[in-house]
């Protein structure tokens, strides 16, 4: 059992990871450094939206692309879109903690500022523990099974079909809970908040995020197919030294 | 089509005549159910419960339990060795619906044990029977449709025991949001039918959407 390396050609892949950790430098260094509008309320917190928002964009494009190479395993069989659907989900969850970390932080010491109030019912945040729960119970049942292509079969199911109830999430949580975010009822819409030159950052810190989800899970697919070869010749080594 | 028909009744007769032999899965059912509403009510005592925590705590009892006794659908074949027996002579898509059809016969009748028994003991009203009935066929209509893939999916892991509730939970969210706020309707000082319209239409479609997904997906758990 072999795996073939995915065909990207070495010089493009650096090209594009080297354009991607200076743009990140970039942005984070106009993130701080920029002068930004004075806000009501959140102030110099207003910052955390370059790097609280992007996070909950790269989650998305995560279970996109994750749900995507789980659609694709099942038509194919091909060992490697399981190892990229798994590893997408691996870097969103990563997104999504840090996504609920920053969302929970902004929120206790702006808004509830002077409160005990640190988890707050707030539909976006509800789906994403949501989204977080469902991958914990992905992995736990990636765990539960040994055979590689029974595991990569049954995880794309339980994937695909989990993301198949998150629309209605998007229907039904909005209705039950109060949002403090923009765009929701009595706030004011995202661009009326936010100034020209806010977007100039926030914008930007979106690509770069998404790039370097996009980085990172790439390198973490080729790790995975590394440590299959490495173990498949440790397997034939074995068995050779046994016939001699 | 009749063919189908056929193949889909006959995997639940066996599975209603095997249930009626041993009445594992019902009574365990029963029993979590009725022992776990004892527990809330003496955990409440003489305490007069708010409307909304009335309604949670009715689906979550009954939550909890589909979760148990769902997930004993395939893993009992593959128990009594009967897997390649059903492959072998039925049509995947006529295993599912028949057993789909038993999950939701057995999830309805210990919900309607558990309204029952709730109302009973708990000391509640409910206003709009109709409501409250309609509610329960369509939760239980949804939870059998999310859980029955999930039980397909379980009896091919090692360890098949406790793992439906973990994977089954995180996709009930928006059913159980729907049918709270629909059971609350139906109770003293709720909405009624006027109010209950939209979460009645989620269920209705959450039910349809898991079945779909489910359907399309099942071949890929069946068959190795």
């Amino acid at each position: 059992m072999s795996h073939v390396f995915p065909t990207a050609s070495r010089r493009k892949y650096q090209l594009i990871r080297n354009v991607v950790v200076i743009w990140l430098t970039a942005m984070i260094v106009a993130a701080f450094a920029l002068r930004i509008p004075f806000i009501n309320i959140l102030e110099h917190t207003a910052r955390n939206l370059y790097f609280h928002v992007p996070m909950w964009f790269t989650l998305m494009a995560a279970v996109f692309v994750s749900a995507y190479h789980s659609i694709r395993y099942l038509g194919s069989g091909d060992a490697i879109r399981d190892i990229r659907a798994a590893e997408a989900a691996r870097v969103g969850v990563t997104f999504g903690v840090l996504g609920l970390l920053t969302g929970i932080f902004w929120s206790r010491f702006t808004w509830y500022q002077g409160t005990e109030i640190w988890w707050n019912w707030d539909p976006r945040q509800s789906m994403a523990a949501v989204e977080l729960l469902i991958y914990g119970a992905y992995f736990i049942l990636r765990d539960s099974i040994d055979d590689p292509e029974k595991r990569g079969k049954i995880a794309a199911v339980y994937n695909i079909f989990a993301a198949s109830t998150v629309p209605f999430l998007l229907y039904v949580l909005p209705r039950q809970l109060q949002s403090l975010h923009p765009g929701a009822e009595g706030n004011p819409a995202f661009s009326e908040i936010t100034d020209p030159v806010m977007r100039l950052v926030f914008y930007p810190a979106v690509i770069g995020f998404i790039g370097l989800f996009w980085v990172l899970y790439t390198q973490r697919t080729r790790l995975r197919l590394m440590e299959e070869r490495v173990e498949d010749i440790r397997f034939e080594k074995e068995t050779r030294g046994d016939t001699l | 089509m009749s063919d189908w028909l056929a193949g889909t009744w006959a995997v639940f007769r066996k599975d209603i005549e095997l249930e009626l032999r041993d009445r594992f899965g019902i009574s365990v059912l029963l029993m979590f159910v009725v022992s776990t509403l004892l527990l809330t009510m003496f955990a409440f005592g003489q305490q007069q419960i708010e409307v909304h925590v009335q309604a949670a705590l009715l689906w979550i009892v009954i939550v909890f339990a589909a979760s148990i006794g769902l997930g004993r659908a395939f893993v009992s074949e593959v128990e009594r060795g009967t897997v390649l027996l059903l492959q072998l002579h039925t049509r995947s898509s006529s295993v599912y619906a028949g057993k789909l059809l038993f999950n939701f016969l057995l999830v309805l009748s210990a919900n309607v044990l558990a309204g029952i028994a709730f109302v009973a003991l708990l000391n509640i009203e409910v206003v709009d029977i109709g409501l409250f009935a309609t509610t329960l066929l369509l939760g239980s209509l949804g939870l059998s449709g999310a859980s029955t893939l999930l039980a397909a999916i379980i009896a091919r892991t090692a360890n098949r025991g406790p793992l439906l509730p973990v994977l089954v939970f995180p996709l009930l969210i928006p059913l159980l949001l729907s049918v709270i706020s629909a059971t609350k309707n139906s109770l003293v000082g709720g909405g009624g039918w006027a109010e209950s319209g939209e979460h009645l239409v989620t269920l209705v479609s959450f039910a349809g959407v898991v079945i779909t997904a489910s359907v399309l997906l099942f071949d890929y758990v069946w068959k190795d």
